[in-house]
């Protein structure tokens, strides 16, 4: 629509220059004038027109024509003027509207490729997750199998070194508190069970 | 082979005399008996000397065997009885968790003179890990005859009792 305004505008000044290029015209031909009949009437009429279209008339013409013609020039500026104004005001309208559809439509992709990215972030983050998650199951599971693995053998190994630890304490418990009169007997039963081997290593060895 | 005198008769041992160390000791002392009464049959006569004290150990050889150290031959017998012990003597070495006493020495030495042999000779260490009973060694083997040889030895059976406990715990 503004651009058919503009257009009328543009032909409303051409068609103002036109007029004026034709006013030119037609002054300059009533100044010019032209033989119309050949002998004294063409004389005696050229001597009337001259005297009745003489200088002061043709200045009077050109001084109406000038004042006709400013005041033309006047109005279509006057109207140039407010075309322009009203044009630039809708131009600004126009401006603003489509700058504020742009920017928002701009605003829109912008938001979008934010929710995008968003949408990417959370779903990365959620596959993150998921994975965390999967790999602590299985840390978790392995874990698991690793302690009751590492349970057996301690026990195993507990039960295997029970009998040693026991041994072990009931050495440093008692081996302070038992006087060595009273292993007499135990030492010398133990001598009694192994006589035979002990006098026959003597032998050979003596 | 047990040392005897020449008519036949097997010298005694005292129970004092324990180790080899005990027995060279002795030889010690009776020669320093024999260099005594040596250097007084050479001395002037009149003159005056003092006469060695003897150890309860050399009191006690001579008590058993009715020695009288005044005369030469029951030296000459000593002496060789001491030196036939200290190369033929059978010796044992003997650790326990803690020092012995001496009574307790006489009496074990007692019995395993009266059990083995005669003149069985011990050497006595110490092995404190043991904590009661002994570990005896001949010149080729060794007796464990400790505490902790004997729960070791029954380990399996501490086991299984532990493990029955548990059982019974369990239910």
């Amino acid at each position: 629509m503004n651009t058919w305004w503009l257009a009328v505008i543009v032909l409303g000044v051409v068609s103002v220059g036109i007029g004026f290029v034709w006013l030119i015209a037609k002054v300059s031909s009533l100044q010019g004038g032209s033989p119309d009949r050949p002998g004294d009437i063409d004389s005696a009429t050229r001597k009337d027109i001259e005297h009745i279209f003489n200088d002061e008339f043709r200045s009077e013409l050109k001084n109406r024509g000038r004042l006709h013609f400013e005041k033309i020039i006047g109005e279509n500026a006057m109207f140039l003027q407010q075309d322009l104004r009203l044009t630039t005001s809708q131009l600004n309208d126009y401006m603003k509207e489509e700058i504020t559809a742009k920017l928002q439509e701009e605003f829109a992709k912008y938001e979008q490729s934010i929710m995008d990215a968003k949408q990417l972030a959370i779903d990365s983050i959620t596959k993150t997750n998921a994975a965390v998650e999967e790999q602590r199951r299985t840390l978790s599971t392995q874990l698991e199998k690793e302690i009751a693995v590492e349970k057996d053998r301690i026990i195993k190994e507990f039960e295997e070194n029970t009998a040693a630890i026991i041994n072990h304490y009931l050495l440093e418990a008692i081996g302070d508190q038992i006087d060595l009169s009273d292993q007499l007997e135990y030492i010398l039963s133990g001598i009694e069970a192994n006589k035979q081997a002990i006098v026959e290593d003597i032998k050979s060895g003596s | 082979m047990a040392p005897k005198d020449p008519g036949g008769r097997v010298l005694e041992l005292p129970v004092q005399v324990i180790s080899p160390a005990d027995v060279h000791r002795l030889s010690r002392e009776l020669e320093s008996l024999e260099d005594f009464l040596a250097q007084s049959a050479i001395r002037d006569p009149g003159s005056r000397m003092k006469l060695p004290s003897s150890t309860k150990l050399l009191d006690e050889l001579a008590a058993a065997n009715s020695f009288n150290f005044l005369r030469d031959g029951d030296r000459q017998k000593a002496r060789t009885f001491l030196e036939s012990l200290s190369k033929y003597a059978p010796v044992v070495h003997i650790s326990f968790a803690s020092d012995p006493s001496a009574n307790f020495m006489s009496k074990l030495t007692t019995r395993l003179r009266a059990t083995i042999h005669p003149q069985l000779l011990i050497t006595v260490g110490l092995e404190p890990n043991i904590a009661a009973g002994c570990i005896l060694r001949t010149p080729n083997r060794q007796f464990d005859l400790s505490l902790r040889r004997a729960l070791v030895g029954h380990e399996n059976s501490l086991i299984n009792l532990l493990k029955a406990q548990a059982g019974v715990n369990a239910a």
